[in-house]
């Protein structure tokens, strides 16, 4: 059974359709990632998936259970976390203290215990102490990672992690999440635009064009397919 | 120096003053004392999760009138009135709590201060019960429980106000510095972010501002027994403004920021209430300059001294 | 007694009710529009007019000139007070200390009021000229109530026209869109706003020394009608001009309508609307969403 099905999720913006029937889905322990030019709708799924935005139509099923329209705060319950394109911490807390209230949601006894850990596996450690807005963008990125996986999530959302990261802080980064994916029992839907990354990590990729899924099979099938070539041909990438 | 011992200090001065101070004096620090509760209430809610609230009389209000028909009626011992006065307080303040934090911002001040303009309102549209713009006179401090009567003299309510005032602090600290008050910090600092961590902020905000109003009517119900009467001004909007006023010239979010801003005001007020008929007018001034130039209040200035020093 | 003739009257008076509503709330709108932020002092602002109304109409022994000098003195003190304290935090992420700051406006504005008037109300007396009624299908109806209903209606139309056929007026709407790419094309968008500001002010002022010979001018009367200037706003939609004359109309009715049927749970019923409002849609009918 997939940990996490879309069915046929739409969502308009008055007469602008950001996602049209989109069908996804996401195999326990894999990673998946969902690529397309700008506009695409990659964004808009994600809100959907977390329940930021209702769909108009369409379901979102997780671990069987449809937790379509479910308020924002029980979808992180039933075990999905995600990161933000716009990168969300709390910046006047310290790093541990962000770690740490993330943590608090899953597991409050061991809430300090766990944060530490996540600290360690994103090599935040010696930031722990300092005030979050004092980090590099680079380490910010982190730390809401480091927040993610502290809420010990079945499925863990990423939105365009290295957005904005120097050449030498998105190797680092993919480094880190590497080890991180392949030593836990963990999902990952991951939304990228460096290809780069994409094919380094990714088990699996989604394409969006225009709001709908336009391929999806492994990296290399992905490659080739003259469909995608084309999508990208006009655009940004 | 630990804060148990700074504590410790705090209240064992405290515990001293009636004996150190002329007895008109006495009367003034009860009413600091009071007001310092009833700012510290609303600390919880503005210095801790950011919302600002001006229609914090409510809970004082509530918590006065409460206590006032309460002891006049009812005869109960001066404390056990107290605290009934403060669990209806804390029983209002629920369906108020639930509708006013469905907004932030503008809408939840203005909502807040519709509640306390209804109290207002009510207070005369029931005259019978509150009597109206005379309010409610003559509120006894009967004896009790098992006959003591402590609390019936000057120095004996000084005791039970501080009692309170430093139980109180005691809790809400507690809080604060609990998981819950972490989840508060993250609301204050990007609640969106909260909800996406799994928390459902909406439930802890009706509880911050549930127990704001329940502190709240405590320092009104402490100021019914103190005061001896019950007056409509309790629900009047500058009282919420005079409140709001020590919370951010105190220092919001630190819980003793509000008490000195409390204590600040009410000795300003005593000294130049003799010479001047402006002082409200300062305040005002005060408040503003305040918010401009000092955003961390009084307490964020000592703080900020202190650590350069 | 007639019932049609009642139910006009009932209705002119809701219209002249909604007359001084508008011009407190348009200033509210206009002020929202231009600078993102509630005026919380808009309360204490109307209740100055009526009170500097109450003054100049006794000096000078005319409600005309209480009309006139109300909304200036009380406009100039509006542009000052967001020339000094607002503009300077125009730059700061932190709304709360908008908030914070008309809150001690309307603090500082209200015991100034206090000081130099005292706690009595002052009633101001309805113009010689306005005082009487006139017989509605034989139904009494005040005269002055029909003054409010006309010059309400034209000061809405001239605003309106202000507003879409002027170039003052598309430059305040412009700025209202988009003040970046205003100030970005060389206009001084700091001066329109203290323009607007106090333009809404005045308007409020205005609504003051109108309202007054009805209530008199008392201590308070601030409180309740920022609500209800604040709930006309939101239904209308906040920034939008033509919202505030809706919201000002609707609200009118139910006041004067809950008085009639209701009358004293007629103030539970603002609050009752308010309430509702807030709760369905914070965002208004009209406007744009804050």
């Amino acid at each position: 059974m997939p940990l996490l099905e879309c069915k046929g999720l739409t969502r308009q913006f008055g007469a602008l359709v950001a996602v049209d029937a989109v069908d996804m889905q996401v195999e326990p322990g894999e990673i998946r990632a969902v690529i397309g030019p700008n506009g695409a709708g990659k964004s808009t799924l994600f809100n959907l998936i977390t329940s930021v935005l209702k769909p108009n139509a369409g379901e979102v099923v997780f671990a069987g259970e449809n937790i379509t329209g479910f308020p924002v705060y029980r979808v992180a319950q039933k075990g999905i976390a995600r990161t933000f394109q716009r990168c969300h911490i709390f910046p006047a807390l310290s790093a541990r203290e962000n770690v740490r209230l993330a943590a608090q949601a899953r597991n409050a006894r061991r809430a300090g215990a766990i944060a530490d850990e996540a600290l360690e596996h994103l090599r935040l450690t010696r930031f722990a102490d300092m005030s979050a807005d004092m980090l590099s963008h680079g380490d910010q990125r982190l730390l809401e990672v480091a927040m993610a996986i502290a809420q010990r999530p079945r499925l863990l959302m990423l939105d365009e992690p290295t957005q904005g990261l120097s050449l030498e802080e998105t190797d680092r980064a993919v480094q880190i999440l590497k080890a991180m994916l392949r030593a836990g029992n963990l999902s990952v839907l991951l939304v990228e635009h460096d290809m780069e990354v994409v094919f380094k990590l990714a088990d699996n990729i989604t394409v969006l064009h225009r709001g709908r899924v336009i391929a999806d099979g492994a990296p290399a099938a992905v490659k080739a397919n003259a469909e995608v070539r084309r999508a990208y041909l006009g655009g940004s990438e | 120096m630990s804060w148990r011992l700074r504590f410790a200090l705090v209240a064992g001065v405290s515990l001293l003053v009636p004996f150190a101070v002329p007895q008109y004096s006495l009367t003034v620090i009860v009413a600091a004392l009071i007001f310092s509760l009833f700012a510290m209430s609303l600390d919880l809610i503005v210095g801790y999760c950011r919302l600002y609230s001006f229609g914090h009389a409510a809970a004082y209000g509530l918590g006065a009138y409460c206590a006032a028909l309460i002891l006049t009626h009812l005869q109960l011992p001066l404390p056990i009135g107290i605290a009934l006065a403060v669990l209806v307080t804390v029983a209002i303040a629920i369906p108020i709590a639930w509708v006013c934090t469905r907004s932030t911002g503008v809408s939840f001040a203005m909502l807040t201060l519709a509640f306390a303009q209804l109290g207002y309102a009510m207070l005369f549209r029931f005259r019978d019960i509150t009597g109206g713009s005379d309010g409610v006179v003559g509120i006894p401090r009967p004896p009790g429980p098992f006959g003591i009567d402590w609390f019936q003299g000057r120095i004996g309510y000084y005791y039970l106000v501080l009692a309170c005032l430093l139980g109180s602090y005691l809790v809400c600290r507690a809080i604060v510095r609990s998981n819950f008050g972490a989840v508060l910090a993250g609301i204050r600092e990007n609640e969106a972010k909260t909800v996406s961590l799994g928390y459902n902020t909406r439930a802890y905000k009706i509880t911050t501002v549930v127990l704001s109003y329940g502190f709240g009517g405590l320092a009104g119900a402490l100021y019914a027994g103190f005061a001896g009467y019950a007056s409509p001004e309790l629900f009047f909007w500058l009282t919420s403004g005079h409140v709001l006023i020590m919370v951010v010239v105190g220092g919001a979010g630190t819980l003793i920021g509000p008490m000195l801003g409390a204590l600040f005001f009410v000795f300003l007020e005593h000294q130049l209430s003799q010479v001047t008929d402006l002082w409200p007018l300062i305040f005002g001034s005060i408040f503003i300059a305040f918010v401009m130039f000092f955003p961390q209040g009084i307490l964020g200035l000592l703080r900020r001294r202190h650590a350069a020093a | 007694m007639n019932f049609a003739s009642f139910i006009l009257a009932q209705c002119l008076g809701a219209l002249s009710q909604a007359a001084i509503l508008f011009f407190i709330a348009c200033g509210l709108t206009l002020i929202f529009g231009i600078m993102r932020i509630v005026n919380f002092a808009h309360g204490v602002i109307f209740m100055l007019g009526a009170y500097v109304g109450y003054t100049a109409a006794l000096v000078s022994g005319s409600f005309v000139v209480a009309l006139i000098v109300a909304p200036l003195v009380v406009g100039a003190i509006g542009m000052a007070f967001e020339w000094i304290f607002l503009r300077p935090l125009y730059g700061r992420r932190d709304g709360g200390a908008y908030l914070l700051l008309t809150f001690g406006l309307a603090v500082v504005l209200s015991e100034l009021i206090r000081i130099i008037w005292g706690a009595q109300p002052r009633s101001l007396a309805t113009p010689e000229a306005l005082l009487g009624i006139v017989m509605i299908l034989d139904q009494p109806f005040p005269i002055y109530r029909l003054f409010l209903i006309g010059l309400g209606l034209a000061a809405g139309i001239a605003v309106w026209q202000f507003l879409e056929r002027t170039r003052a007026g598309l430059l305040i709407r412009a700025v209202s869109q988009n003040s970046e790419m205003v100030h970005a094309l060389g206009t001084d968008v700091d001066l329109v706003r203290t323009a607007v500001f106090g333009f809404g002010c005045a308007m409020a002022a205005l609504g003051g020394v109108l309202a007054a010979p009805l209530v008199t001018a008392f201590l308070g009367m601030g409180a309740n009608v920022v609500i209800d200037a604040f709930v006309i706003v939101i239904i209308g939609g906040m920034g939008s001009f033509l919202g505030s004359i809706i919201g000002s109309v609707l609200v009118g009715f139910v006041q004067v309508f809950g008085a009639y049927y209701f009358q004293d749970l007629a103030l539970a019923l603002m609050y009752l609307l308010m309430l509702v409002v807030l709760v369905v849609r914070p965002g208004g009918l009209l406007g744009k969403e804050e």
